[in-house]
């Protein structure tokens, strides 16, 4: 308790010590060396509880109507806790490298780097919390912070505009958070977490109903659920690399955590809310994939594959919902355990890629992956790192990705007795992720084969060169946390077993012998990782030694023609032309052509873009709002005697409808 | 006993990709009023690349050399894991399905990524078509093991084919799956009606174009690779149907495999010599008509097993 009050304080001074009227480089200094700190501090009470210690706990008392204040650091907040503090500092290290030209400019850096403090702090007050306003106080200090990093580009309108977009959202889903809360208050006349549990366990029914559909809504607003995603590929398109790696990987995953805590709160939930879970999951995972394939610019492609993934992980919780409810087990554990693991091995890949994605937008100026190509050559360690994460993020062993859907898989097809419809779904449930892992191996193949790969294609681009240190040792350490997360997966699941041992508390027998049957599985997907690298290694390695003369070197085969121009390689709208076709009703492509006329036309073009549906059904909405009701009205006659009837008719349904309830049946 | 088990496993594994290729281009040669070559023909052209020294495009990367030894890798673990004999493999654990399927997922990664290393059109056009059948054909194997486990409660990929003979859905369900595999075996071998192996037009090839700039020992990997991944599917398709029960009687169970294996060889044979590739415009939507075959399957299965 008192590691966590220290934590506070010192990122709180730190953030002020940032805003002094210092050099650019002194303020950095400043952010660095109070994040570091904090973070020290916070592991120290953090590790404990993750052994299996008793939850930090302890009381503030504070002013009405705050109330007393109680912080209790369970298993679930300390692994939230145990790596987005981390994650944060290796980004802020990160913007060290990336705003290097910045330094000796004008411009205050010491704002960006007081916000990473905010957003730290922002987790010290979720994760923790055991009281509803210390909650959202942290839940809008990290919304807040995050549009303010968002905006570092501030004089581009477009980014403004991005920024807007996702306070906009965010707040949104703070009016549901807060609605849900009103109505626990309304019941409890408390704000501890703990009695809303009370509350929600010992009064099922429509009110509970209303409260989680409220919170799930919020929720998944802020972890960019389809379709409360609109905001989410605007915003990373236009943030710094580091703010899009730290809002997709570690600040949104607050939404996630959040959901578990409920979940966990209500106790034994009702099964429609897993079957719910899941459906929405599917739905998120699948569209979020789908839109992946299409994007031209590569941070707009990451952020759609978070709506992905944040699905993947919502199948686990789903799944364990489904097992609180039914009191199975295993299904707890392969489905909290899975989801959880998800969480971290997705802040891990998800920053990798994205940190990438900023050193390709350092070096040449442009995400655009037309535009592309050859970089590997180049920036061999920035590419390196991008295929690293994106193997893992498409699922693939033997990095990380593949523990957490392995695990995610083997609740999917759990075989307990739950009945047999409910098995069958959920093997639809795995044969949709199946399709999300092939559609998020293709679009991952496209983006790190068009912008890696072949030969630059775009002479106006300016030549690739490899990052400085402060950007590569970010990318550096997470590459080798997805490896070991990948060939070890028990070093992850050391981290969830706590947290999921937690769910399993609410259950009759406790579940005793899932977790060391679950760990012993993920040892033996982690040996099998291991093999699959150095059979690999070994190959590469013999063939190397056995071959006796030196590799030639010749023209790539084009049918006999050799001098092609890198303007003749296949280009990423090529690449996903034909899928993207496929999918057109849920995809959007938005074409704009000029066809050539004439024996010498002079200005043909075609314009492709992919568009984001809900944002754009939104906006028409919006837009012709006022146009569709006059339309409606337009086409109502205002003589026409069967409107007056069907007036009539409503209004005393109406009034029936409310006389009825209150008064008993009409005798 | 186990131990011999895996043994045989992996003699056939390794061995059978070279025969299952002969068979094939032999039954294809026969229905031409042709010889043939060799049915080891395979291994005397792997011996003659591993030989050579490999040639390398001036655009291609460190990645490209290193991504056939990718595909062979796990492809072999795809291998080690499928149970192609009845109810065993040499790697056997809970939902190590997953492990084969993503296994090959890597390698069909890997073999997308080095032929966009060369910078060819054409090569990434192959690559393209390669991911976008991977799409439409996915869902299919997990459907499938869908149905396996509402039929047998088992939750190895061993268990789940090779006891599914005893459930009461099989009779019904047999011919489906069977079918639903042999699309797979079409779609992940690169075989007719899906892909011609034999055509010499760029524009039109899926697998072969994405091999083009591949030699020496990396063709013959990816040459292996692919022969390997037409073994496994056909192996899924004879513990599938095996009758015999492994542990009891292995001699009769390992030979009804075998003759299983050539069984499905003569029977891609025929397919190639009797029809025509598809236009590729029209390949997605065979690849999604096998997925919902297996969906339907794994409907039907829910049905059955509702009833005792």
């Amino acid at each position: 308790m008192g590691a966590l009050i220290a934590a506070v304080v010192v990122l709180l001074l730190g953030a002020a010590a940032c805003l002094l009227p210092v050099a650019n480089r002194v303020r950095v200094a400043c952010g660095l060396v109070s994040q570091t700190l904090a973070t020290a501090l916070v592991l120290t009470a953090v590790v404990p509880v993750l052994l299996g210690g008793v939850p930090v706990a302890g009381e503030l008392p504070w002013a009405y109507p705050m109330g007393t204040m109680r912080v209790r650091l369970d298993a679930l907040g300390a692994f939230f806790l145990v790596w987005s503090m981390p994650l944060t500092l290796l980004g802020s290290i990160y913007a060290v490298g990336y705003f290097r030209a910045y330094f000796d400019s004008p411009r205050h850096l010491g704002w960006h780097f007081a916000l990473f403090n905010l957003t730290s702090l922002s987790f010290v007050l979720v994760y923790p919390g055991d009281h509803a306003l210390l909650f959202l106080l942290g839940w809008e200090t990290a919304a807040i912070a995050a549009w303010l990093l968002v905006i570092w580009d501030y004089t581009n309108q477009k980014v403004r505009f991005a920024g807007f977009n996702y306070l906009v959202s965010t707040h949104l889903g703070l009016i549901f958070i807060v609605a849900a809360f009103m109505v626990l208050y309304a019941h409890t006349l408390s704000w501890d977490l703990l009695s809303f549990g009370d509350w929600l366990r010992s009064h099922p029914g429509a009110e509970r109903n209303l409260v989680f559909l409220l919170l799930v809504t919020s929720f998944a607003l802020k972890s960019a659920f389809f379709p409360f995603h609109s905001w989410l590929p605007r915003a990373h398109a236009a943030a710094p690399a580091h703010v899009s790696a730290l809002m997709s990987g570690v600040i949104h995953k607050a939404g996630l955590y959040a959901l578990v805590r409920v979940l966990l709160l209500i106790g034994t939930p009702d099964a429609w809310m897993g079957w719910f879970l899941v459906g929405f999951s599917v739905l998120s995972a699948v569209i979020g994939a789908l839109y992946t394939v299409g994007q031209r610019d590569l941070k707009r492609l990451l952020g759609y594959s978070s709506t992905e993934n944040v699905g993947i992980a919502g199948i686990g919780f789903g799944v364990g919902c489904l097992g609180l409810a039914w009191h199975s087990a295993p299904l707890v554990a392969l489905g909290f355990a899975g989801g959880l693991l998800h969480v971290l091995n997705h802040a891990f890949f998800k920053c990798q890629l994205f940190y990438a994605a900023g050193a390709v937008y350092r070096a040449v100026h442009t995400v655009d992956v037309e535009r592309l190509g050859g970089l590997l050559r180049l920036m061999p360690w920035t590419a390196l790192s991008f295929l690293l994460g994106g193997v893992a993020i498409s699922g693939l062993p033997p990095l990380n990705g593949f523990t957490s859907e392995f695990v995610i898989y083997s609740g999917l097809f759990s075989g307990e007795p739950i009945g047999v419809w409910a098995r069958v779904a959920l093997a639809v449930g795995a044969a949709a992720l199946a399709f999300v892992g092939a559609v998020s191996a293709f679009s991952i193949t496209r983006a790190f084969g068009v912008v890696f790969l072949g030969r630059a294609r775009d002479p106006s681009v300016p030549v690739g060169h490899e990052m400085n240190g402060w950007m590569l040792v970010p990318m550096a350490v997470h590459g080798v946390a997805v490896v070991l997360l990948g060939v070890m997966p028990f070093l992850g699941f050391a981290l969830v077993r706590e947290a999921t041992s937690l769910a399993l508390t609410t259950l009759p027998g406790a579940g005793t012998g899932v977790l060391p049957r679950l760990e012993a599985a993920l040892t033996r997907v982690g040996l099998m990782s291991g093999a699959l690298v150095l059979a690999v290694a070994a190959l590469v390695w013999f063939f190397r030694r056995a071959s006796s003369r030196p590799a030639a070197a010749s023209a790539t085969w084009g049918c006999g023609y050799d001098a092609p121009t890198a303007r003749m390689q296949y280009t990423g709208s090529s690449f996903s032309a034909d899928l993207q076709s496929r999918v057109g009703g849920v995809v959007l492509t938005m074409r704009r052509l000029k066809a050539p006329t004439g024996y010498f036309p002079v200005d043909s073009y075609l314009l492709t873009a992919c568009v984001d549906a809900v944002e754009r059904r939104l906006f028409a909405v919006i837009a012709n709002g006022d146009a569709s009701a006059n339309e409606l009205s337009g086409a109502l006659r205002e003589d026409d005697p069967r409107i007056a009837f069907a007036a009539a008719l409503i209004a005393v349904v109406i009034m029936a409808g409310l006389v009825v309830p209150v008064g008993g049946a009409l005798q | 006993m186990s131990a011999l088990l895996g043994a045989v496993h992996i003699a056939i594994a390794l061995t059978m990709p070279v025969l299952l290729v002969g068979i094939v281009n032999r039954t294809k040669a026969r229905s031409a009023g042709r010889k043939g070559p060799g049915l080891a023909q395979l291994a005397w052209d792997l011996r003659r690349l591993l030989m050579k020294a490999p040639v390398y495009s001036t655009t291609s990367s460190p990645l490209f050399a290193a991504g056939a030894w990718v595909v062979l890798a796990a492809s072999l673990l795809a291998a080690l894991v499928a149970p192609i004999l009845g109810d065993s493999a040499p790697l056997r654990f809970d939902y190590d399905f997953i492990l084969f399927a993503y296994a090959l997922g890597l390698a069909r990664l890997f073999l997308m990524l080095s032929a966009m290393d060369v910078g060819s059109a054409f090569e990434g056009m192959g690559a393209a078509r390669e991911g976008l059948f991977t799409v439409a054909i996915e869902p299919a194997l997990f459907f499938l093991i869908g149905a396996a486990t509402l039929a047998t409660g088992q939750a190895s990929f061993a268990g789940l084919l090779g006891q599914w003979h005893h459930a009461t859905s099989f009779p019904w369900l047999a011919v489906p799956a069977v079918a639903v595999l042999f699309a797979l075996l079409q779609a992940e071998a690169a075989r007719l009606p899906v892909d011609d192996p034999q055509t010499h037009l760029e524009l039109t090839m899926v697998h072969e174009v994405m091999l083009l700039d591949h030699s020496g020992p990396g063709l013959a990997a990816m040459q292996y690779a692919a022969a390997l991944k037409m073994t496994i599917y056909a192996g899924l398709i004879a513990s599938l149907v095996n009758p015999f029960d492994l542990r009891g009687n292995p001699a009769p169970a390992v030979l009804f495999a075998l003759v299983t294996m050539v069984g499905v060889g003569v029977a891609v044979g025929c397919v190639e010599s009797l029809i025509a590739r598809m236009r590729l415009r029209a390949v997605p939507g065979y690849l999604v008509l096998a997925s919902l075959t297996a969906a339907a399957c794994l409907g039907v299965a829910g049905w059955l097993s509702r009833m005792p």
